[in-house]
Formats: C-alpha cells, structure tokens, sequence
C-alpha cells in the first residue's frame, strides 16, 4: 500500500502500526470527518508526539485504535490498526476489551473526573489487574500497593482504600497512570496528561511518564496541545491539523526547521524564556476548519498566508524534506530565510542535536 | 452561621473518610429539616410497630353505643369515637400500619420494575430506549390518579391490589428518571476510562454507571412514599381503597365520615392531620437526601 502519511518503509513490522485511519461520526443533521486518514508506525519503547490544536482530530485517533469511540455517531470509516501485526478495526467487543489496558492502556485529560467517585482507588486498579491478569483479591491488592508506590504515592496500603475525592489533581493523575500501566501494555496514550494540572504537578507527571517509558520499555503516544510537552518527551513528533498529518519528524528537527507553515504558527505562538528581548506572540489568524466537510485542497489553505491557487485545489501529500526523515505536507513550504527571521532556524554553527529543544521544555 | 463556620463545618466533612454515601450521610446529620421529618416518622414507625401496646383498644372494637352524631374527644376517648363506637385514636394508630405498608410496598413495586426498565433504556439505548421511553410516555400523560383508579377497577379492590396499582402508577417516573441520570454518567470520563482498561459491560453498568446514577432515583423514592401514602388515602376517600371490611385506613375513615364534618368534625379532622403529618415528615426527609446527594450541591 502507498500510503502518504506512513513516517517509515512499511515492510518493517512495527509494534503499532496505523495505516490511512479515517473517523467519521455521523449524526443525522451532519457528518464530521474528524479523522482522514493518519499512518504512523511506533516501534517498542518509542516516544511519538501528536501535536495539534483542539478539535484536530487527536483524541479522537486514540480513541479510535482503542475501541472506544463515542456511540452511536463515532465510527472507523477506513483504515487499519495493526498491534503486532493484528488488526484492532472490526475486533470483536471481547477481543478488544483484551487489548485494552491489556497492550494499549490510555490516560485521560482530566483526573479530576476520570476517577469514579464512588469507588475506592484500591477497587478502581485492580478492576483492570482482575480482568487481565486473573489475580485473586489479594494478588491484586498487593500488585496495586506495588504500582501507587511505583507512581510516586506515598502510604501507599493505606492510601488503597482512599477515594478519589480525597486525592489531588496530581495525585489523582498519578493513580490514573497506575491504572494505566498496571498490566504492562505495550503502548501507553497518554491523551493531555497534564493539561488539567498546573505548572510544577505537570513537571512531575511528565518525570514520571518519562521515567515510566525508560524502565519498562512501553511505547508512549503522547497528545497534546503544548509544544513544550512534547519537546521535553517525544523522539518523534506529529503535527495534525483537520484530521491529517501536515508534518512528522524527530522532534528536534521539527522544531529547528519546521517546514509547515502551521507548525510555524504554532512555534511562534509560543512564549520562550530563553529570548533576549521581547518577542510579539504571533497567533495564527483565523478559526479552526469546520469539519464537517472535507477540502479538496489544503485544510490549513484559509489562514495561511503562503497559500497560493495549488493550496486550495490540490491536497498536498506528505513528502521528504531535505531533512531526510523529516516530512511535510505543504505545496508552500517555509523556506530556511524565514525561519532565521522569527528566530527559529539554526544558525550555520548548530547541528540539531538534543541539547538544542531545551528551551522549549516547561 | 457565619462563613467562617461554614468553611469550619464544610472542612469537617470534607475530611471525614469514605465515599460519597458517607459524606451525604454527614451532610443529612446537619439538616435540621430531615432530623425533624426523621423524628416524626420514627413515632409513625413506632406507633406501627407496638399499635396492639399503644391503642387502648382494637380498631374494630365497640367502647360506645351507635350514634348519628358521635361525641368529640374526651378524656376517655381522646380522638372521640365514630358513629359505630369505635375509639378513633385506636382506629388512627393502627392506621399507620397500613399507610407506612402501603408506603413501602408501593413504591418497591414502582422502584424495581421502573429501575429495571430505566436501567435498560439507558444502558442499551437505541431502538430499546425508544420504545420503552415512548410507552412511559405515554403512561405518564394519563394523571396518576386516573390511572390508579383504572388499574384498581382491572385488578379488584383487595389491599394487595391497591398498593399495587399506586406502585404502577409510579413506575415511569423512576424509569424516567433512572434514563436520563444513566445517559449522562454513561458518557462520564471515569465510564470511558473504565473502558480503556477493559472493563466488561456488566462490570460497568454495575459498577460504575449504576451507583453514580441512583441518588437522584432514592431521593424520588422516598417522596414517592409521601405520594403513595395520599394516593392510596385518595383511592379510599373514592370508596375505592382497601374493600376489606374495618380496616382503618387513614382516606377511608375520612371517606366514611365526610357527611359529618359538621356535627363531628373530630373523626375527619384526626385521621386527615395523621396523614398530613405522615406525608409531611417523608417529604422533609425526601428534601433533606437531595441536600445531601445532590450532585450540584456537592463541592
């Protein structure tokens, strides 16, 4: 299959592998195409970035490979998920729920509802180890005990038979992270983990998410909106904007030269610590593409200003840049100059290694 | 109270251990409208229970002559006596035996035939969903009342029958009820990340969506009781109650003796306080458990 947004040589087996995933929920006043068709491939223990504003179609993707999109509207319109070289679109309900948490867990947005509030934290992580493993109570308690001690919860024992109201937001994200890695999976989503969290607590989950993914060789999907996020986690990064990739690449990379002018946008909307004088933040102009029907040419065409008469009638494709493995899928790609000018290229004297994507970090 | 001992009071119950039913049942303690309502329905309870020690005679015991005009209440007879000579306070005591059974029974019929199909409707949702909501629909447009007037003439006239005819009428408003609070926690984020981690169905349904959608559900309930209490009295006043005869049944005393509210106003006046007040005291309870499980009114 030649699929445009596949980052590698598809005849490698990767341990996920998504091919041309496309998302439609379908409701009877109208069709939203939230998905159109995303390829990536992840290999064991790699860090992958999705990066994207709201409404880009990134939770949904994750929600997609799992299962678990919102009934009756949401559905898989096309596309595979192959985990380990099996397809997850069409698995029957008892085989998914396998997989789930199984070898693909997720972790939510927002601990502060993720949690059911009605049940002990202690019962809430070994409903997971209970339905995969098939360890009696105790087992199942003492595994639990294992795991908040592993996520940085202290008193852990005792701290079991606690609800969630009785936690704060970091903590509760930390058991929410216990939950998730409790039976091992393979891949980890972590969808925003630390947008509902502030500032220092993000630092700390992030820490742990890091540490978490060096330690047990998990591969980590990690959405968000927050550059910074990624470029402190991610080896590699997606930028996703209406439903499709416009750019993949190392993350370095990414960052030092992006090649679409929407990461651009998104780069200088950022505030940087590390700038001499004051820069302006840029937004971009314009409002997010209504998704309700598809362009025939490029989705960001509307608020770019490098579009030209090719932008609106011919949807660009992800090709190779210069930069190898960096890809980008843009008719107009920004050119090095301009990159110098907002202060993003790299100078003649750098050489894109890891130390360089610092400054982005929270 | 001032604000700083309602932060004093609200912290205090924030840190007492345990899960959402604890922390409701802390909140209920504080509700001086729901301790008064439990009080007075603790008596009722009492008066239920011990009615053979506590009525100085049987309900259908003769202490006087027959009269057209009983006498009023004496030092004797404190509720007076009707026209068959029977002692009213008697009679009112082992009253709410009947009103408290008829209270219960009727609203478990209504409660598990309503959370069964409510339960159903909203879980499986759907073309399930639809046909049931559009019969409870339509169930519902008939007055309650009506409708248990209707089902009594259906099943017949027994005590039996009439608690369950009251408890039909109140099916489709646990059903409904049970629906919508289910659809709303059904798309919670803690039932989607249940299912992340593959949670089976039932275990859902059971575990997640079920105990975080029924505290609107017993708070209907317990009011229910109230309504099951008056309508049931109602059926009676209608000469459609209990048919068995004597049973002193709070509406049908009233029933019996409404053509002499003005020679004896005593035999309307003590069993219609009796049931005010039943009904009061259910109703305060009734408010106090949505103080308290209110998810709105929970930080």
């Amino acid at each position: 299959m030649t699929s445009p947004g596949s980052a590698a040589a598809t005849d490698r087996t990767a341990l996920l592998s998504v091919r041309d995933l496309e998302v439609r929920f379908v409701t009877r006043r109208a069709t939203i195409h939230a998905v159109n068709g995303i390829s990536f491939d992840l290999d064991p223990g790699a860090t992958l970035g999705i990066v994207g504003e709201s409404g880009c179609g990134k939770s949904v993707s994750s929600l997609a490979m799992l299962g678990i999109l919102p009934q009756p509207a949401g559905r898989v319109k096309a596309g595979q998920v192959l985990l380990d070289g099996r397809d997850l679109v069409g698995l029957s309900e008892h085989d998914l729920r396998q997989v789930r948490g199984g070898e693909i867990a997720m972790i939510f947005q927002d601990p502060m509802t993720s949690l059911n509030p009605v049940l002990t934290i202690g019962r809430q992580i070994t409903e997971a180890l209970r339905a995969h493993l098939d360890m009696d109570k105790r087992a199942a308690a003492e595994e639990a005990v294992a795991l908040l001690d592993r996520v940085g919860i202290p008193d852990a024992r005792r701290r079991l038979s606690d609800y969630p109201h009785q936690f704060s937001g970091g903590m509760r994200q930390r058991v929410m992270i216990a939950m998730a890695i409790s039976c091992r999976p393979k891949v980890l989503i972590a969808d925003e983990p630390t947008t509902a969290l502030d500032v220092t607590i993000q630092a700390q989950i992030l820490d742990l998410l890091r540490t978490l993914v060096d330690s047990e060789g998990m591969a980590l999907i990690l959405i968000t909106h927050d550059l910074g996020v990624v470029a402190g986690v991610c080896e590699r990064t997606h930028v996703m904007y209406a439903g499709r990739f416009v750019e993949t690449g190392p993350t370095t990379e990414l960052f030092a030269r992006p090649k679409h002018p929407y990461t651009l946008g998104l780069l200088k909307s950022v505030p940087r610590l590390d700038e001499r004088h004051h820069r302006r933040l840029e937004p971009i102009g314009g409002a997010p593409r209504d998704m309700r029907e598809l362009p025939t040419g490029c989705a960001f065409a509307p608020r770019c200003t490098y579009a030209t008469q090719a932008s609106w009638e011919v949807l660009p494709l992800l090709e190779p840049t210069a930069g190898g493995d960096h890809r980008v899928a843009c008719h107009n790609p920004v050119p090095d100059a301009e990159l110098v000018a907002a202060g993003l290229g790299l100078g003649p004297d750098a050489d894109g290694d890891a130390e360089d994507d610092d400054q982005w970090r929270p | 109270m001032s604000v700083a001992e309602a932060e004093a009071r609200e912290l205090e119950i924030e840190h007492v251990g345990g899960g959402l039913w604890r922390d409701a049942w802390e909140r209920l303690r504080h509700n001086k409208g729901a301790i008064a309502g439990a009080v007075l329905l603790g008596l009722f309870v009492i008066l239920a229970v011990f009615a053979p020690l506590i009525a100085p005679y049987g309900p259908n015991e003769r202490v006087a002559g027959l009269a057209a005009t009983p006498p009023g209440p004496t030092a004797e007879h404190w509720f007076g006596v009707d026209e068959q000579g029977r002692d009213l306070l008697s009679r009112v005591v082992y009253g709410s035996r009947l009103s408290l059974l008829v209270g219960v029974v009727s609203v478990a019929v209504g409660l598990s035939f309503g959370m069964l199909l409510g339960a159903t409707a909203g879980y499986l949702g759907g073309k399930v969903d639809t046909l049931i909501m559009r019969i409870i629909d339509i169930v519902l447009s008939i007055p309650g009342l009506l409708f248990a007037i209707a089902l009594v003439t259906l099943l017949g006239r027994g005590l039996v029958q009439v608690m369950l005819a009251v408890g039909i009428t109140t099916i489709p408003v646990f059903a409904r009820l049970l629906r919508g609070s289910i659809l709303a926690v059904r798309e919670s984020d803690y039932v989607l990340a249940a299912r992340s981690v593959g949670t089976p169905g039932r275990g859902l349904l059971l575990r997640h969506i079920l105990p975080n959608s029924v505290a609107p559900v017993i708070v209907a309930a317990t009011l229910a009781m109230a309504t099951a209490i008056i309508d049931v009295a109602g059926l009676s006043f209608l000469g459609l109650g209990p048919a068995e005869a004597g049973l002193p049944e709070w509406g049908a005393i009233l029933a019996d003796n409404q053509d002499r509210l003005q020679a004896s106003p005593h035999l309307v006046f003590f069993p219609g306080f009796a049931i005010v007040l039943s009904v009061l005291a259910i109703n305060l309870i009734g408010d106090g458990l949505r103080e308290s499980i209110d998810p709105k009114l929970r930080a």
